[in-house]
């Protein structure tokens, strides 16, 4: 950093910038204020004083011009929460951005005020602040993306909670209802779902219900073969349910060798010849 | 004794094998002459063989146990693994084609458990 940049960065820093503060409010109630309702005005005029005084900080330190300081890491904390804040509040990325623009020039326009230099004809100054603003601008984004990656990861976790609804409808019988497409990513979830549970609930027998099911290739017709062959290599029994007509003929052209499998007509079918092999017989209560 | 091959008497006529480790499957020839003298000897008609430690099955233990089942099935002796973990099950049935040529089972069945060590 040259000399004279540092000189202008600490003659401005030495002015009562703190007057600033409430200029520094305005694009923050333009962005998160008012129609959009992310902000009341109290939380955005401790968002400016925080904001000023961490800038403060950065314009006063050793180097202003490091990227790899504390103060301008301060800096980008800042801005990487309240990213994070305005996205879980339900506001976009585009209003974060817009805003610490918007802080840009406010704050330029705030400094040139009070120290009386036009910046215009100062393009080093000019050139710093942008720099510095540009790098904030990043931070917004980084944060940004990482906050869409955590949600990313949440809605996988629900999808394969859903995706794999097992349950133990009976001591040592287990369910599992297939609805929707079956690919082959989903028949690996399943999969390792249903083979974990065998494992944990020592299950003798498994219904898989494919009466939802509408469509499958010749992959995932494997993989369920694969399936019911690992249920069986565990010491358990498996039935596969609700095998649709158009099901079965795709089943029967990709030369898919079902002699091994059981299959029911029905759920319900599948549940008597799981109650049938345990021993357990289900009839009405003698009026 | 064969360093990694327990086998224990659980009942009048079964056993159970629980390989560790250290059991060469590559000694196949003389481990199944072992376990075979051993099961004819104490007139046994089931051999439990315990997987639990066992994380995968790939194509030369596979080779083993089929090995071994077809062995036990020439001296009329039923060979049933149990707790086969679930991602031994999945690579196994990976890349098997029929049924293997021994049974499988959740757990031995609580009328043999009276077991001494052989």
């Amino acid at each position: 950093m040259n000399q004279k940049l540092s000189e202008k960065l600490s003659a401005l820093f030495s002015l009562k910038i703190g007057n600033i503060s409430p200029l520094l409010e305005e694009p923050g109630k333009i962005h998160f204020g008012s129609d959009s309702n992310l902000m009341d005005d109290d939380e955005i005029a401790d968002l400016s004083a925080e904001f000023l005084s961490l800038m403060v900080e950065l314009l006063g330190s050793k180097n202003p011009d490091d990227r790899k300081s504390l103060e301008f890491h301060a800096l980008e904390m800042f801005f990487a929460s309240l990213s994070h804040k305005i996205l879980m509040r339900g506001g976009r990325v585009e209003e974060v951005v817009r805003y610490t623009q918007f802080l840009q020039y406010a704050l330029i326009e705030a400094l040139e005020k009070d120290s009386g230099i036009l910046f215009t004809e100062s393009r080093s100054v000019l050139h710093y602040f942008t720099s510095i603003f540009n790098e904030l601008i990043m931070a917004v984004f980084r944060a940004y993306l990482e906050e869409r990656e955590r949600v990313l990861e949440a809605q996988e976790a629900e999808l394969r909670e859903t995706a794999t609804p097992i349950t133990e409808i009976w001591d040592g019988v287990l369910t599992l209802p297939i609805i929707g497409t079956l690919d082959s990513s989903r028949t690996m979830l399943v999969m390792e779902a249903l083979l974990n549970r065998v494992a944990k609930d020592h299950a003798d027998v498994v219904v898989m219900d494919l009466t939802g099911v509408q469509n499958i290739d010749s992959q995932v017709s494997h993989h369920l073969i694969q399936i019911v062959r690992a249920v069986q290599l565990m010491g358990s029994s498996a039935i596969i349910t609700g095998i649709q007509p158009e099901i079965a003929r795709a089943l029967i052209s990709l030369n898919i060798d079902l002699s091994g499998v059981t299959t029911r007509a029905s759920l319900s079918d599948g549940l008597k010849e799981a109650f049938r092999r345990l021993g357990i017989q289900v009839s009405h209560k003698a009026s | 004794m064969i360093p990694g091959l327990h086998l224990t008497r659980i009942g009048r006529e079964a056993f159970l094998l629980e390989p560790s480790r250290s059991l060469n499957i590559r000694d196949e020839a003389r481990l199944v002459e072992h376990i075979a003298g051993k099961l004819q000897q104490a007139k046994a008609s089931c051999l439990y063989y315990d997987l639990a430690e066992l994380a995968l099955i790939d194509p030369v233990y596979y080779a083993w146990l089929s090995a071994l089942a077809r062995t036990m099935a020439a001296i009329n002796v039923r060979m049933i693994c149990i707790h086969m973990q679930p991602t031994a099950a999945f690579s196994l049935s990976g890349f098997i084609a029929g049924n293997p040529p021994f049974e499988t089972a959740l757990d031995i069945p609580d009328v043999h458990f009276t077991g001494s060590p052989v």
